[in-house]
């Protein structure tokens, strides 16, 4: 993608109107989306792709979070992206990730059980990994069971049995893309939760004054805006070294979902805070943020997970090696 | 539509080629250069002096290193000289004799000064000869800049001045200070205050230490005893002092040292944890480095702004207030993790010690936290 900016104006805009419609029916929201192609962002316009890059990725993603958007568009953009790498076809609807798999391939026939999948009852196709293979399953081969986070997204689970899957050797790891992709959406959901606080502390008249003109609120503020711009830096240095080392860049995709995650409880407790008892109720429009920032958090890896694998990372290279290697994986 | 709030501007840190050539050259430089320092030394290194290494710094062309030539620089990209300053603060190297002459001094005579001043001060500071400091506070006037009241009086085609700056850090080594005072009526506030550069070898000033709580010695008080300064000796133009200081807030507030002053320490946890920590340990480790990975990205992305021309303002107010967060909490983690002697010899120990005690006046010096704050929040739309 030559115009970054056409990109998330589209992005922007498209995300924005579905948000407004947030309790339609899914085929309804997912058919523009997938119209405008945001599921092959990152498949190679050779293969009939976007061709974009993990940078585009972040920008779209972080806009989804933005609007807290009711659907997977980075499930589906890694989906479609590992479908293509592998040379396993691309489905006609939705194709998304399940990270947690139970089960093995008998004679190339699947048996067993996907948790946690994000849209599992919506989708034609589940991309998992299994022994060293990536597998694409077919969900109508599924008896399916329905679950959702704590923000009312699907997580379903999917239990297979003797099922036929397509699948190709693969060593990657769903785990760290599901959090990369979180990263993303964490980063445009603080943002969010942040505009909204700004625009109701400016707002909102107590004392004879808007509450935003109270230092308290105001230091309060600029300190939610300092965690917001840390994951928005973070997710986007993870994304640019998704782009460098070929979606496999775990020390930063540990640390940009790590920060994420550290960045949730300032972010979500300053925003209802300024916004008082309205932003405690279903009708006012800050909860699908906050929610899903709960929710996320706890996704693809919770900050103890991330700590543990991050610190030993780090201390099996040793003190020495920490400046060098640092520095190594940011220079051009 | 109204376009999504992106509060932090990101820009990618694009160095010239051979980025990695240049860190290779100044990690050499150091191993060959950098004296044997004490643990303590390493951290908040750009507070720790030495003048024979600030002297080998000029002379391989580490200071000044942005500056035209013809002024003793160096014509290097300014990226290039970020690499130089992380490399030289991560090795915990003593670079605080001439920290604020190439951070502040240099720039601001560079951008204001004239032909003259520029010839004659700019060569020196770039040889790693000629140190600086920042007459700013004086007693009564603090954050409230604005206040400042010490009056530069008009005498023939100069000045005269007395009165007391405080708080002065490195006047103890400094030839030159950029100082502000009032040139406009007394009792104004941005209107009618300049800049001055100011030598501090005149015997009408003279310099008294203030001694830390830890027994350190960085900051000053300055007194003038009607100095006389030279009409060719105001920075910039009389009367927008207030404008000059302001403009260059950005490059002190988001540079590698607002984040990295307390690495020494992380490393020598590391060092103690050895190999094989227990798990509460092991996640310390890794929440530092993700949060350490997070600001140099902040860090260098503020750097990338500033390179590229933009003033960076609301992103270096967010760089320094939360670089100092993590400063100041890293000490306590330490000593709330490992039992610690504080009065004891080791490295860690000792390093702890001085951060914990230290490390209050990071969020103080540069601007305070509720100043930052403050502007944050003014950028965001409130106030």
């Amino acid at each position: 993608m030559s115009d970054e900016s056409l990109l998330t104006d589209a992005a922007a805009r498209l995300f924005g109107d579905l948000s407004g419609k947030r309790n339609d029916p899914f085929a309804d929201l997912w058919a523009p989306v997938e119209e405008a192609a945001f599921p092959l962002l990152l498949v190679p316009e050779a293969d009939g792709g976007f061709g974009g890059s993990w940078a585009d990725a972040f920008a779209v993603l972080r806009l989804a979070g933005y609007h807290a958007l009711p659907l997977p568009v980075g499930e589906a953009i890694v989906a479609a992206w590992l479908l293509s790498r592998a040379g396993l076809e691309l489905p006609d609807g939705l194709a998304t990730i399940a990270p947690e798999v139970e089960g093995g391939l008998t004679n190339g026939r699947f048996t067993g059980t996907v948790t946690n999948v994000p849209w599992g009852r919506e989708a034609a196709v589940v991309v998992a990994v299994l022994e060293g293979q990536l597998i694409r399953l077919n969900p109508t081969d599924a008896t399916v069971e329905t679950h959702q986070n704590l923000a009312d997204e699907p997580r379903d689970t999917l239990r297979f049995t003797d099922a036929a899957v397509a699948a190709a050797a693969s060593d990657v790891d769903l785990f760290k893309l599901g959090a990369l992709i979180r990263s993303a959406q964490i980063a445009g959901a603080m943002d969010a939760a942040l505009a909204q606080s700004i625009a109701y502390a400016n707002e909102r008249v107590q004392f004879g004054k808007p509450i935003g003109k109270f230092q308290a609120l105001q230091q309060n503020l600029a300190v939610f805006a300092e965690e917001a711009a840390a994951v928005n830096c973070a997710g986007q240095a993870a994304f640019a070294a998704a782009g460098k080392y070929d979606g496999a860049a775990d020390f930063e995709v540990a640390a940009a979902k790590l920060r994420a995650n550290m960045a949730i409880g300032i972010g979500t407790s300053t925003a209802h805070q300024v916004h008082g008892a309205i932003g405690f109720t279903k009708e006012y429009s800050l909860h699908p943020l906050t929610r899903r920032l709960w929710a996320w958090r706890s996704e693809f890896g919770s900050d103890a997970g991330w700590s543990g694998i991050l610190g030993k990372q780090v201390i099996a290279a040793g003190a020495d090696a920490f400046w060098p290697t640092l520095t190594e994986r940011s220079d051009p | 539509m109204t376009q999504p709030i992106q509060t932090f501007r990101v820009s990618p840190f694009a160095p010239p080629p051979g980025a990695a050539g240049l860190r290779d050259e100044i990690r050499a430089f150091i191993k060959q250069h950098m004296p044997p320092t004490e643990a303590p030394q390493r951290a908040n290194s750009w507070a720790v002096g030495n003048r024979e290494f600030s002297r080998a710094l000029g002379k391989a062309g580490y200071i000044g290193m942005i500056w035209p030539k013809r002024y003793g620089g160096h014509e290097r990209h300014p990226l290039e000289r970020y690499i130089v300053l992380e490399e030289l603060l991560a090795a915990g190297a003593p670079v605080g004799m001439h920290w604020i002459a190439d951070r502040q001094t240099g720039p601001l005579i560079l951008r204001y000064g004239t032909e003259a001043q520029k010839m004659k001060f700019l060569p020196r500071i770039a040889a790693g000869e000629l140190y600086g400091c920042i007459g700013m506070s004086e007693p009564g006037t603090g954050s409230d800049l604005a206040s400042v009241r010490i009056r530069a009086i008009r005498d023939g085609d100069g000045w005269r001045v007395s009165g007391q700056k405080v708080w002065t850090t490195n006047a103890h080594n400094a030839g030159l200070m950029i100082a502000l005072f009032r040139t406009g009526e007394p009792g104004g506030r941005h209107e009618g205050l300049s800049q001055f550069l100011v030598d501090l070898t005149d015997p009408a000033v003279t310099v008294r230490p203030i001694i830390d709580l830890a027994g350190g010695h960085d900051f000053n008080e300055v007194f003038f005893d009607d100095l006389f300064i030279p009409g060719d000796m105001i920075a910039g133009t009389e009367g927008e002092g207030w404008k000059q200081v302001t403009a260059e807030l950005s490059l002190e507030r988001s540079g590698p040292e607002r984040y990295i002053s307390c690495f020494a320490l992380f490393l020598e946890l590391m060092r103690h944890a050895g190999p094989n920590p227990d798990a509460a340990m092991t996640a310390l480790i890794g929440r530092l480095s993700a949060e350490l990975w997070t600001l140099r990205q902040m860090s260098m992305s503020t750097a990338a702004q500033l390179a590229a021309g933009n003033d960076p303002m609301l992103e270096a107010a967010i760089v320094k207030d939360l670089g100092n967060t993590f400063e100041q909490e890293l000490p306590r983690l330490v000593q709330a993790a490992v039992d610690l002697d504080l009065s004891g010899n080791t490295d860690l120990a000792r390093l702890t010690a001085l951060l914990l005690q230290i490390t209050p006046s990071f969020s103080l010096r540069g601007g305070t936290r509720e100043i930052l704050r403050g502007i944050i929040a003014r950028n965001l739309g409130l106030r």
